[in-house]
């Protein structure tokens, strides 16, 4: 990843993390919300591999927690880990797939879900899993819609690497 | 033979290769990233509003408040626009509701100056001491809301005034309609305003018809209950559900008597439960809040 690849993925998920705190969490349809953070994230990962994904994570994480004042770090936690997770994805199985973009929102919607309600309730704070769940399906549906277009944004900022960047085989360690 | 028996001295291994490189670097990241994450939960989990972190964040919402802001305002025609729609729609049968309501109001309000007039006229005659009442003893410090945190366990909203603005922890917060919740995290231009609905918040409150008194609690679908009413009391449908204020001086209350939480919508009761199940419906529309005023007293008066 260039220089130039972190400043416009950072400036990406900067503008996303101000748009979701500050119009997307108003847009509750039958109790879900769209997560467009969590949806460019999955884009930068997807095309920029698991370090970028974790790092990009961790901030966009951080914008979010500070520009709601919230519990610092806690976003920052499981975004990380998403990133990474989804950064993976795209270095292995999912490159050059189609429905790649798709099956990483649907799955780490439901991921970040229970990631946010896990580590709330670690800390001992009020984590009603039900609301959750229950919002969980509307969240996904919508998160899937933003999909396309947000994925197709991140693709004209990030360019797709070449072929031989990506990991050619499989080789055990240890 | 000779030459098994001869030692032989192993090649030096070659540079690691890069894959295996790249993974443990992988690893080395995700790891550094999740172990800094964690150590900011703890810390801002240990001192939630004060330190350095606390600080360094309240800075950094500063920072990040005029994109809040401007986020806000690039979105504003677009829900204007759809309000307008919405509103257009339902125009008609509305405006022969609010028709209806009026002529109610206009004559509850001649009997209410009344009422006033009498309640001023005996608080003379009494020499009665009071607390700041609502809405004389205080001073709007309007603002607009600048980000609306999502999450099914948290209601809270984000505000663009802060310490700066004379807000304090717990100053109550109301809309052009009625309470919408208090200030429970304090920045120095935003703060963090708890909302009715939200599981922690409770606000001691009472029927204004009835006089019976209770705690608005959240409800099931964005609705309020008023809790610790017993089978006794007497709370109708269509009531006026209103905040408590201070009983004892001892234990000031946050919210200052008078304010409108809500009408009742259903009263139930069942042969186990100890309590009446008052639902009350918030008259502010707390899923769509676009400013705010934050209620702070014209002359504070000192602890007891």
């Amino acid at each position: 990843m260039t220089i130039a690849d972190g400043f416009k993925a950072a400036a990406l998920l900067f503008v996303a993390a101000i748009a979701q705190v500050s119009i997307f969490s108003q847009l509750r349809v039958y109790g879900g919300v769209p997560q467009v953070v969590l949806v460019t994230l999955v884009g930068v990962a997807l095309l920029r591999g698991a370090v970028a994904g974790a790092i990009a994570g961790f901030f966009a994480g951080l914008v979010v927690d500070t520009a709601t004042l919230g519990q610092l770090g806690l976003t920052s936690l499981v975004l990380t880990v998403s990133g990474y997770w989804i950064g993976r994805y795209g270095e292995t199985t999912g490159r050059d797939r189609g429905h790649a973009p798709f099956l990483s929102v649907a799955v780490v919607t439901f991921l970040y879900a229970f990631g946010i309600l896990l580590v709330t309730f670690m800390l001992g704070e009020r984590a009603p899993a039900g609301p959750e769940m229950r919002s969980l399906l509307p969240t996904i549906v919508m998160n899937l819609v933003l999909t396309a277009p947000v994925y197709a944004l991140v693709r004209i900022l990030l360019r797709p690497r070449e072929r031989a960047d990506y990991a050619t085989e499989v080789q055990l360690l240890g | 033979m000779a030459v098994l028996g001869s030692s032989l001295q192993r090649s030096n291994p070659g540079p690691r290769p890069s894959r295996v490189r790249s993974a443990l670097v992988r690893r080395i990241v995700l790891a550094v990233l999740v172990i800094v994450a964690l150590a900011l939960l703890t810390v801002s989990f240990r001192s939630p509003t004060s330190g350095y972190l606390h600080d360094a964040q309240s800075y950094g919402s500063d920072a990040l408040r005029p994109f809040q802001v401007a986020a806000v305002r690039v979105a504003r025609p677009f829900r204007d626009a759809y309000n307008y729609v919405d509103s257009l729609a339902r125009a008609k049968s509305r405006n022969a509701k609010l028709e209806q309501m009026v002529r109610d109001y206009r004559g509850q309000a001649l009997l209410n100056a009344s009422a006033v007039q009498q309640n001023n006229d005996l608080k003379k005659l009494l020499q009665f001491e009071a607390g700041p009442t609502y809405p004389q003893d205080f001073r709007a410090v309007n603002t607009s809301v600048i980000s609306f945190p999502s999450g099914s366990f948290t209601q809270q909203i984000v505000i663009d005034a802060g310490s700066s603005q004379g807000i304090h922890l717990n100053t109550p917060v109301v809309s052009a309609d009625g309470l919408v919740g208090k200030v429970t995290q304090l920045g120095h231009t935003t703060s963090v305003v708890t909302l009715l609905t939200d599981p922690d918040s409770a606000v001691p409150a009472r029927d204004l018809k009835t006089h019976v008194s209770g705690l608005i609690r959240h409800g099931q679908g964005g609705t309020l209950i008023l809790d610790r009413v017993s089978k006794d009391q007497v709370v109708n449908k269509g009531d006026w559900i209103i905040t408590r204020g201070t009983v004892d001086r001892r234990y000031p209350d946050e919210y200052p008597y008078g304010i409108p939480i809500g009408r009742v919508v259903a009263v139930g009761t069942s042969d186990i439960a100890s309590f009446l199940t008052v639902q009350v419906q918030p008259v502010a529309n707390l899923d769509s809040i676009d400013a705010v005023a934050a209620l702070v007293p014209k002359h504070p008066r000192a602890k007891p």
